[in-house]
């Protein structure tokens, strides 16, 4: 693993996240940009007023996918450093569900890596978010991940 | 009992709407040698019919990766039947 890839930050938090200190940790001297994803609780979903929603992960799982999305990113883009923290629990509307910063030394990099980073997370990370409203509450539609092959015959 | 083939003990992790529909966290199971996470997925869904009609929007997992339904069990797998993901 490079040098940059060990100051990635991969988090589940069940607290408010701090942004200004997931930003200042992947900025250094030799990069030039930062690009940041602020993904906050809206307050509604098809119309409906929001009360307030809860996610839940498969810690362990969720964790070894944000890594691999630091991996892919690192062979992918010409980027520093990355920082992916999702938080868990009851979150009420405006607060920050998920933050992403990736420095790179210039811009368009740092662009494509957090949209990448976004977009890959919402499809392959095992979190869940259930939707609140004033006359019940659901699971909000996702996204299938993708299922691989079928298993090769196991040797014998 | 000499004539029942070994057995393999599994750990099974539920979430989300799957959580809520059997009302299971996690729990350890045991199945047959040989069997595979489509097989340990049939008894639940004997045991929860609502399960049933869910397993095409469901992905396995094994050892918190993505699998494909007939993947053998190994003992002290982790295993899960996952609902679409909605991070974010």
């Amino acid at each position: 693993m490079s040098a940059a890839a060990e100051n990635d930050r991969f988090e589940l938090l069940h607290a408010p996240i701090d942004l200004a200190a997931v930003v200042r940790q992947v900025r250094a001297d030799q990069d030039g940009a930062i690009v940041t994803f602020d993904g906050f609780v809206r307050n509604e979903s098809h119309g409906r007023p929001t009360l307030y929603l809860e996610y839940e992960a498969y810690e362990p799982m969720a964790l070894a996918k944000m890594r691999e999305i630091g991996m892919q990113i690192h062979e992918r883009f010409s980027v520093h450093r990355l920082a992916i923290v999702h938080r868990l629990g009851r979150l009420e509307i405006g607060d920050t569900s998920v933050f992403i910063a990736v420095s790179a030394p210039h811009r368009a990099a740092a662009f494509d890596a957090c949209r990448f980073a976004i977009d890959t997370l919402k499809r392959t990370v095992p979190i869940w978010k259930k939707e609140f409203f004033e006359d019940g509450a659901v699971w909000a539609d996702g996204e299938l991940p993708p299922a691989p092959p079928s298993a090769t015959k196991p040797a014998s | 009992m000499p004539h029942v083939l070994p057995n393999l003990r599994v750990k099974v992790l539920f979430f989300g709407r799957v959580r809520e529909l059997t009302g299971i966290t996690e729990e350890a199971v045991e199945m047959a040698d040989g069997a595979t996470l489509a097989d340990l997925f049939e008894r639940y869904a004997a045991r929860f019919p609502q399960l049933a009609g869910f397993r095409a929007s469901l992905v396995a997992s094994r050892n918190q990766e993505f699998v494909s339904w007939d993947t053998p069990l190994s003992a002290e797998d982790d295993i899960a039947f996952l609902p679409p993901v909605s991070g974010g």
